[in-house]
């Protein structure tokens, strides 16, 4: 068992703190994430544990012996570093680079012998580089060349790994393979692996736990899900994300908002309750948030896609469990909702036993007097999967006083007049 | 994967193999030179008899040669040739070897063995001695100018460390930039000593130029052990120099004591040219072209650059001389103004073959 433990580091460059106060424990076979914005200290954490730099205050042990005083052969023989920008100009083979990776381990003048090309090919066919063995390094893509400098840090058998964005140069496929790689690696042989990360999605896959670094200190350590939350992003990046489980990779995923949209939501006064479902709102959603309207939605399914726009775009929206019909708790929540409204839209939603109610709660909406419209891009007939039922609640609307539009321009040019009618 | 080993394997495992080869043959290259050389100049010696006569020199072998020359023939070759020739060879080993230095520390293909002002300063203190007649009281007429440059060498490479030195290190940035600030300076003490110089101008100039009009064995005696142990210390670095063209971060994360490493070589390399300087005067285009012309025919890795860069400019330069001792007999060229003359379009030539020049 191998543990790194970083104690109260600080670093300055000059006169500037870059770390203040950084302290954390790894320990074998994990894999932890540092995530920050541009200038956080990042990199300047990976150099204090490489001993690249030396920490003003505190220090880095590995297994308790502390780093910033071994010699650099010693270092190296234990942390491989993967850095940000592999750009290399000259004549040397893939090969030549790898068995680089074996300089700490050779006395000065001893050659390359046979354990260290059975290192060097074994680390060249796990980044899936020994086919490029006797290719130039200067004549290799960017994405096989990152993966000839993880082959010579393989190479150098160390206990921890430090990587810098490895995958930033690398195609989606390429990322995915070196990720699953150095999880796999991080197992099997129990390695310490710290890697810088740009991707939320990326570090929320395949990190057990995650360090957000600002400003030169750690915001939030610990798993994904305890770090990696909307608040915590907020505070770090000044960005609104949305942060949710993925149903299908069982893992964190992480959707950072456009500026654009958490702006555009304070222009307006005007409030539009949307029933929809089937993804039949997302488009209209979208179209009313960047319009300026205040939107919310209700009542919506989870893992419906609407329910994902309404999410995504952080509005408040009534929800239900998945296919199950709406209870009595949410359809008043929804009617609440909707009282807080000025007009109401129900898009060309197919209608079912799950999701009538929401057309009685359109009717709830008429009766209270506020404006109600219904798009009809899709005639009910062919969506009316309750037995003529959704048919007959549609034209009681209609006897109510709803408008009936036939597209989405009609009813956006609508809402627009009837926005302006209240400002005045 | 398929078990045993693959060609490429057994390629990198017989590596060794491979360069001992070519340092065996580029060191016969450099024997036949030296033969060559030392069989021609103003004075007709046939071939047969010069071979003799250095051959007669060698103990143990050299009883076994039939004297059939005259004593002048032999004063010729041995006190005047031979010594010739091999300071040819020392000064083509350390400027190669100091260029190939350099170049890998500054990652720089223009990089030179007199990067860090090792020319201008060992000029400067040449010229003080030929103009001024520094030193020439107490030293003598022999020893004042190689002295003198080899102490204005070493006092500029001081000056240049001392002024590129920061509280972390050397970047390498800083030291080419002094190396440049401290050259010009003392060119422009060298060009101020020479229109002051009145009837030492040739000499001066001759000095300048670089070559062998001078050799002696007392100057051997003393260049070719500091220039064999500077080459075998650096040697100890081909390694080390290999990881740092990687830039110097990667090359400490693999294990190299970037800042110690560098300032050993910095001294050694210009140690070396310093030696060679005060010993030839200062002769161009070695140091800089012979690295690339070596690493276009072996490759980068330092383990074989180096031994080959020396012997390949040992040959160049024991070559060069022969032709400036010859081709406008009985005028005796500087051996400086040769070197650039041959050795630039046979550059050239392999540029364009190759297509490529990298460090």
């Amino acid at each position: 068992m191998v543990t790194l433990d970083i104690c109260g580091v600080e670093c300055y460059y000059g006169s500037v703190k870059v770390l203040e106060n950084v302290s954390f424990t790894i320990g074998s076979g994990e894999l932890v994430g540092l995530l920050g914005p541009n200038g956080s200290g990042k990199t300047t954490l990976l150099k204090a544990i490489s001993g690249a730099l030396r920490p003003k205050a505190g220090a880095v042990y590995l297994n308790e012996a502390e780093i910033f005083g071994m010699k650099s052969r010693e270092v190296a023989r234990n942390i491989a570093v993967v850095p940000q920008n592999t750009d290399v100009n000259f004549d040397f083979t893939a090969l030549d680079i790898v068995l680089m990776g074996r300089h700490p381990r050779l006395s000065r003048f001893k050659l390359e012998g046979e354990k260290d090309l059975t290192v060097a090919k074994n680390a060249m066919e796990l980044t899936n580089t020994w086919h490029l063995a006797e290719r130039r390094i200067s004549e290799l893509s960017g994405g096989e060349r990152q993966r000839v400098i993880i082959a010579r840090a393989l190479a150098q058998e160390p206990k921890v790994l430090l990587l810098d964005e490895p995958t930033t140069h690398l195609d989606i496929n390429s990322q995915l393979e070196i990720m699953d790689l150095l999880k796999e690696l991080c197992i099997q042989r129990g390695l310490i692996l710290l890697t810088v990360f740009h991707d939320f999605n990326l570090a929320a896959r395949y990190c057990d736990a995650i360090i957000l670094l600002n400003k030169g200190k750690i915001v939030s350590i610990g798993r994904v899900d305890e770090a990696l939350t909307s608040e915590n992003i907020k505070k770090v990046f000044q960005v609104d994300a949305v942060v949710k489980k993925h149903p299908l990779t069982n893992s964190l995923y992480v959707i950072p908002l456009p500026l654009r949209w958490v702006k555009a939501s304070i222009n307006k006064r005007f409030r539009v309750h949307v029933i929809c479902g089937a993804g039949t709102g997302a488009q209209l959603i979208k179209t009313l948030v960047e319009k300026g309207f205040d939107v919310t939605a209700g009542v919506l399914h989870v893992l419906d896609t609407d329910y994902d726009t309404a999410l995504l775009l952080n509005i408040p929206v009534v929800s239900e469990a998945p296919f199950s019909p709406i209870t009595e708790q949410n359809y008043k929540a929804n009617i609440k909702m909707i009282s807080e409204a000025n007009a109401v839209v129900v898009t060309s939603v197919p209608i079912g036993s799950a999701n009538l109610l929401n057309l009685k709660a359109a009717e709830d909406a008429l009766e209270r007097g506020i404006p109600t419209f219904v798009v009809e891009e899709t005639p009910i007939t062919q969506r009316d999967f309750t037995g003529g039922e959704a048919q007959k609640l549609l034209l009681e609307l209609k006897s109510k006083g709803a408008t009936f539009v036939k597209s989405q321009n009609q009813l956006l040019q609508l809402l627009d007049e009837l926005e302006v009618a209240k400002v005045r | 994967m398929c078990s045993g080993k693959s060609g490429v394997e057994t390629k990198y495992l017989k590596r060794f193999a491979k360069w001992t080869s070519i340092t065996l043959a580029l060191s016969l290259i450099l024997l036949s030179s030296m033969a060559l050389a030392s069989t021609v100049g103003p004075m007709p010696i046939s071939v047969g008899n010069a071979l003799g006569i250095i051959l007669h020199q060698v103990p143990l072998v050299g009883n076994a040669v039939k004297e059939q020359w005259t004593t002048v023939e032999e004063n010729v070759v041995v006190q005047l040739r031979l010594p010739r020739v091999i300071s040819a060879v020392l000064v083509g080993v350390a400027l190669s070897i100091a260029g190939v230095v350099f170049q890998g520390i500054f990652k720089n293909p223009m990089a030179d063995p007199y990067v860090l002002g090792v020319a201008s300063g060992g000029g400067f203190g040449a010229l003080l001695a030929i103009v001024s007649g520094v030193g020439l009281p107490s030293l003598g007429l022999f020893y004042a100018v190689p002295v003198m440059a080899c102490v204005g060498a070493l006092s500029t490479m001081f000056l240049v460390y001392a002024i590129a030195r920061t509280g972390f290190g050397i970047p390498v940035l800083r030291l080419l930039l002094a190396g440049i600030a401290v050259s010009s300076f003392f060119s422009s003490l060298i060009s101020l000593m020479i229109a002051t110089a009145g009837e030492d101008i040739h000499a001066a100039f001759s000095w300048l130029f670089g070559g062998f009009p001078i050799s002696r064995w007392e100057y051997i005696n003393v260049a070719s052990p500091a220039i064999l142990v500077c080459s075998a210390a650096i040697y100890a670095f081909a390694r080390d120099l290999n990881v740092m063209l990687l830039g110097e971060e990667q090359a400490r994360h693999l294990g190299v004591e970037v800042e110690t490493v560098k300032k050993r070589l910095i001294i050694l390399g210009s140690l070396i040219t310093a030696v060679a300087v005060s010993i030839s005067g200062i002769i161009g285009f070695v140091g800089l072209v012979v690295p690339h012309i070596t690493r276009i025919l072996v490759g980068p890795d330092h383990r074989i650059l180096i031994p080959s860069s020396a012997l390949a400019g040992a040959s160049l330069l024991v070559l060069c001389d022969a032709v400036a001792r010859t081709i406008l007999r009985p005028i005796v060229l500087p051996t400086g103004i040769v070197t650039a003359l041959l050795g630039a379009p046979f550059f050239v030539y392999l540029l364009i073959k190759s297509g490529r020049i990298t460090v």
